[in-house]
């Protein structure tokens, strides 16, 4: 039987965008689904700081017409409060048909994805993280670096996190780093032997954000709004190279199609799901079926389809947030920079587990963001923020995922069950990394503040895995080296659902490379059927 | 349901007619003159003798028509009326309530009391209902409130009888709201009903409220002592004591104390707040958010919000947490700066210091996004440097060091206010 499209593939974020590229150029015809939500609000035009002081709408971008920041008031991040983004994270779990607990389950239904909204973290994995991935590494550092090339990523700098991040051969030069991160990094080159036996490294974060124009974006300006959006679209997001794939004219895009689940019809495939404008109910055929719907979404469609109902182990990376003060720049005037990680840290820790973190600088974040956690009354936390604020810095820190012990479940309704968790080594692992950073910090000139910090809830790092790991040899529940489930043969898995490891680094740039590399291996068996 | 009012052109009356027509009733207004041209309307006058004939559809009759000036009250032709009203209404076999007084009584000081009084034993033995409501206001500025209400607006002082009389006051709407129930229920059995607040306030109070709530004004307390009036009524003699509106106050004197509770709780009503009244609006809870957001905005900012930002946090409440308010002890919304004082970890916890929390993250959330809150959270246009920043800290941390040991100092005091059942409407 003949089918509607020779592909389809569910979601239009990094994942599904990677995997389109190599199929859409060997000709095959491709349809890619999402739930096609689009920006509603338009992001400031001014820099940050100037819009601050001049806009008198401002509490529209900021909070919200339908004071959207206030509502997202227990959201666990800052990004979900802003008003901009709110499209990005809207009716994920509803649509999806997720449930959780002890769990915070973040997806989207945006065309581009969870990109729209990310902090642009990117790594490689090394060739020993990749060790339990079922194909040769070399496999994938061809895609590694088409990836790279296509999405534009900068922070190029010979420094001791270069081969942490082995993506230099193919980056832009750093952005430009604020007074405050060129402060600590200065101290870092004078004390790097004092701090290396802490098995603390530091150096520029390596991220998805240009430093120089590429493919019709424009450079970073540090107009300060990376949490608010950035209209020079110099952040990476999936839904801009949707404009580059629909040039082809084998590729096509279909907005507000929720897949609610895929079937075998014959020697096909068909993907159903409601079309959103018209409320109809829709099914569409393929040879294929590329699912990159995000990680809690594949999950679901995948045990669905496999009708699978025991448990499966979910990674994700136990998080922590700190605050950093260097008293040297105490009263350092305020000015617009970068908004993202400037410079990034690992840790090596007790048997060999690493820890990965970046700090980013202050002035783009609301301040109410940081005087609700002060334990001062709110009067007086504003007074002493007011003062201390402007000399510090964020941090962010990233465990292994395998210290997570989540699980997901398919249950009788249909929904997705996440149950979330941490190993019960989190606790210790975690005060000794607080331990190593805050005297590593130190003798940079930092100093870790007092109960700053906070180890965050699960599943807070947004950063989901290995539900259906690729293995060399895959049973039910697993995938093959090409992400493809084991019983439902043309259904290919290739969002971080299929990775078998998660390692503290950004996993983004893996899934990307992943899904190139599958995508390409796709384009090679001979199956159009159209 | 069709419904004849008489007195539909009175104070009570309007509101009544408001109400049920709100409620889909009929009204049908029997008047000297017409209400307006939407109201049916047959004619009906309290002097006449002539036998009234009610159309057979009407199902209950409101007899709401009074003269209120002794000076002019004929008792009789007034007995009379009332009674052809309720023989018109017993042959069509309509409910009849008549509207009485707090002041009826067999020998009440006025002649007003009185033939109320006597009225009141006829619509009894006729299976009618009787209400009587305390000391009626809000609403249109008209009847006795509108009196009062007048009398405060040019007065510069408010007179203070000592002792002070207590009045039992009922909002108009709730009263209109009171009568409704009587003739939609049929659990009301016959009887009087007496409607209105069941804890009596001072007339002090009472005039205190129209000059805060209404007028908006401050005004001075005279005190006068109640023999004084006496004496001088005495010498002045009855006609010129009903003239000079003396004989009223000496009924406002002798007001018995009415058991309000059963009947307000036969007719499952509950009675608006005083202060919430006299707003013109019926309800006072949108001023009192907006002084909760004043209180809150401003504590933050350390200066006064500008209108929008307050605007918004009236909006932003009302969105998304309902009608409720923090009912912030009231020297915090003179002085902002004593909410240091509930701004604790401790109090954050408890039932109402969750809501306490949430309102003021909100306050600080929107603050923050204007000009204003730049300035206030970024330090904008202030100089910076190491020294500047240090004094600001060294400021911060010494003030709430000072707030600190005052929370404890208060803390007998705050507890009432921190242990009351969360918020209230």
């Amino acid at each position: 039987m003949t089918s509607d499209f020779d592909v389809i593939i569910v979601g239009s974020g990094p994942a599904g965008v990677s995997a389109a590229f190599p199929l859409v150029e060997s000709g095959l015809s491709v349809l890619m689904v999402d739930g096609g939500r689009q920006a509603k609000i338009s992001p400031p035009t001014q820099p940050f700081l100037t819009a601050r002081a001049e806009d008198a709408n401002q509490w529209k971008w900021m909070i919200g017409e339908s004071f959207h920041a206030l509502q997202k008031h227990d959201g666990v991040s800052p990004k979900l409060r802003v008003p901009t983004q709110g499209y990005v994270f809207e009716e994920f779990e509803v649509a999806n048909r997720i449930e959780t607990q002890n769990f915070v389950a973040v997806g989207s239904l945006a065309t581009g994805g969870l990109s729209n909204a990310w902090g642009c973290g990117v790594a490689r994995l090394s060739v020993s993280e990749l060790s339990q991935f079922p194909f040769n590494p070399s496999d994938i550092e061809r895609s590694y670096e088409t990836v790279a090339r296509r999405i534009g990523i900068s922070g190029r700098q010979d420094d001791d996190m270069s081969g942490y991040f082995g993506l230099d051969a193919w980056s832009q030069p750093p952005i430009q780093m604020d007074a405050l991160h060129t402060h600590l990094y200065d101290r870092y080159t004078k004390r790097r032997a004092t701090v290396a036996p802490l098995g603390f490294r530091l150096g520029r974060s390596r991220v998805a954000a240009l430093s120089e124009d590429h493919a019709g974006r424009m450079a970073c300006d540090s107009s300060g709004n990376c949490l608010w959006g950035c209209h020079r679209r110099s952040l990476y997001s999936a839904s801009d190279e949707l404009a580059i794939l629909r040039q082809h004219r084998n590729f096509h895009h279909m907005g507000g199609f929720v897949v609610e689940g895929i079937a075998r019809d014959g020697d096909c495939w068909s993907v159903e799901g409601l079309q959103e404008m018209s409320r109809e109910r829709r099914s569409i055929t393929a040879r294929k079926v590329l699912l990159a719907a995000s990680t809690l979404a594949t999950t679901r469609l995948a045990l669905q389809a496999l009708n699978l109902a025991r448990p499966v182990p979910l990674l994700s990376c136990p998080t922590a947030a700190f605050l950093l003060w260097l008293p040297r720049l105490m009263g350092t005037a305020r000015v617009p920079a970068f908004g993202l990680g400037q410079l990034s840290f690992s840790l090596t820790m007790q048997d060999g587990i690493s820890a990965f973190g970046s700090t980013f600088g202050t002035t783009g974040i609301p301040v109410s963001e940081f005087v609700r956690h002060l334990p001062l009354r709110r009067r007086y936390g504003i007074d002493l923020l007011e003062g201390l604020l402007s000399s510090c810095l964020v941090g962010n820190l990233f465990l292994p995922g395998h210290l997570s012990v989540a699980k997901a479940t398919l249950r009788d309704d249909g929904s997705l069950l996440v149950d979330g968790g941490y190993s019960d080594r989190i606790p210790s692992l975690m005060a000794e990394a607080a331990k190593r950073l805050r005297k590593a910090y130190w003798q940079l000139g930092a100093i870790l503040l007092p109960m700053s910090f906070k180890v965050g809830r699960p599943g807070g790092d947004i950063h989901y895995a290995g539900t259906l790991p690729m293995r060399e040899s895959a049973v039910l529940g697993e995938t093959n080296a090409l992400g493809e489930l084991c019983g439902l043969e043309g259904v290919h898995v290739v969002d971080g659902a299929c990775l078998p490891t998660l390692s503290e680094k950004s996993h983004t740039l893996t899934i990307m490379a992943n899904a190139d590399r599958i995508g390409r291996e796709v384009a090679l068996m001979k199956f159009q059927g159209v | 349901m069709k419904i004849l009012a008489t007195g539909a052109t009175g104070y009570i009356g309007k509101h009544f007619v408001r109400h049920a027509i709100l409620r889909h009733h009929e009204i049908l207004a029997a008047s000297r003159r017409r209400p307006n041209a939407a109201i049916e309307c047959i004619s009906f006058d309290l002097n006449s003798t002539a036998e009234i004939h009610l159309p057979l559809d009407v199902k209950a009759v409101i007899h709401l028509a009074a003269t209120t000036n002794s000076d002019f009250i004929h008792p009789d032709r007034e007995l009379n009326a009332a009674a052809l009203l309720l023989k018109a209404s017993q042959r069509i076999g309509a409910r009849f309530v008549f509207v009485s007084s707090q002041t009826a009584c067999k020998d009440a000081p006025t002649v007003y009391g009185r033939t109320k009084w006597r009225i009141e034993q006829d619509v009894l033995l006729a299976g009618g209902w009787v209400v009587r409501p305390g000391q009626v206001y809000g609403g249109c500025e008209r009847g006795l409130f509108g009196q009062l209400v007048g009398a405060v607006r040019r007065s510069p002082v408010i007179l203070a009888f000592l002792p002070s009389p207590k009045v039992q006051p009922v909002h108009v709407d709730d009263l209109a709201e009171g009568m409704l129930r009587i003739i939609e229920r049929d659990d009301i059995p016959p009887g009087v009903l007496c409607l209105a607040s069941p804890e009596p306030v001072s007339f002090t109070r009472f005039m205190l409220a129209i000059a805060s709530g209404r007028v908006r004004r401050h005004r001075w307390l005279i005190p006068i002592p109640v023999m004084l009036i006496h004496v001088v009524g005495g010498v002045l003699g009855r006609r010129l004591r009903i003239h000079l509106g003396l004989e009223r106050l000496n009924s406002l004197f002798d007001l018995p104390l009415m058991d309000t509770t059963n009947d307000l709780q036969r007719l499952g009503l509950s009675l608006r707040s005083l202060p919430s009244g006299m707003h013109p609006s019926g309800s006072d809870r949108r001023r009192r958010l907006i002084c909760e957001g004043q209180a809150l905005l401003t504590y933050v900012l350390k200066e006064r919000p500008c209108t929008s930002l307050l605007r918004r946090y009236v909006r932003a409440v009302e969105k998304l947490r309902g009608d409720s308010l923090l009912d912030l002890p009231a020297w915090t919304l003179r002085l902002p700066i004593a909410l240091a004082l509930l701004d604790d970890r401790a109090f954050a916890l408890s039932a109402r210091g969750t809501e306490f929390a949430w309102r003021l993250d909100a306050a600080t959330t929107l603050a923050e996004a204007t000009t204003q809150g730049a300035r206030r959270f970024l330090g904008f246009g202030r100089s910076s440097g190491a020294l500047m920043s240090l004094i600001s800290i060294s400021r911060a941390v010494v003030a709430e060091i000072i707030w600190r040991v005052l929370r404890i100092a208060g803390a007998p005091f705050l507890q009432r206010y921190m242990r009351s059942a969360g918020s209230q409407r």
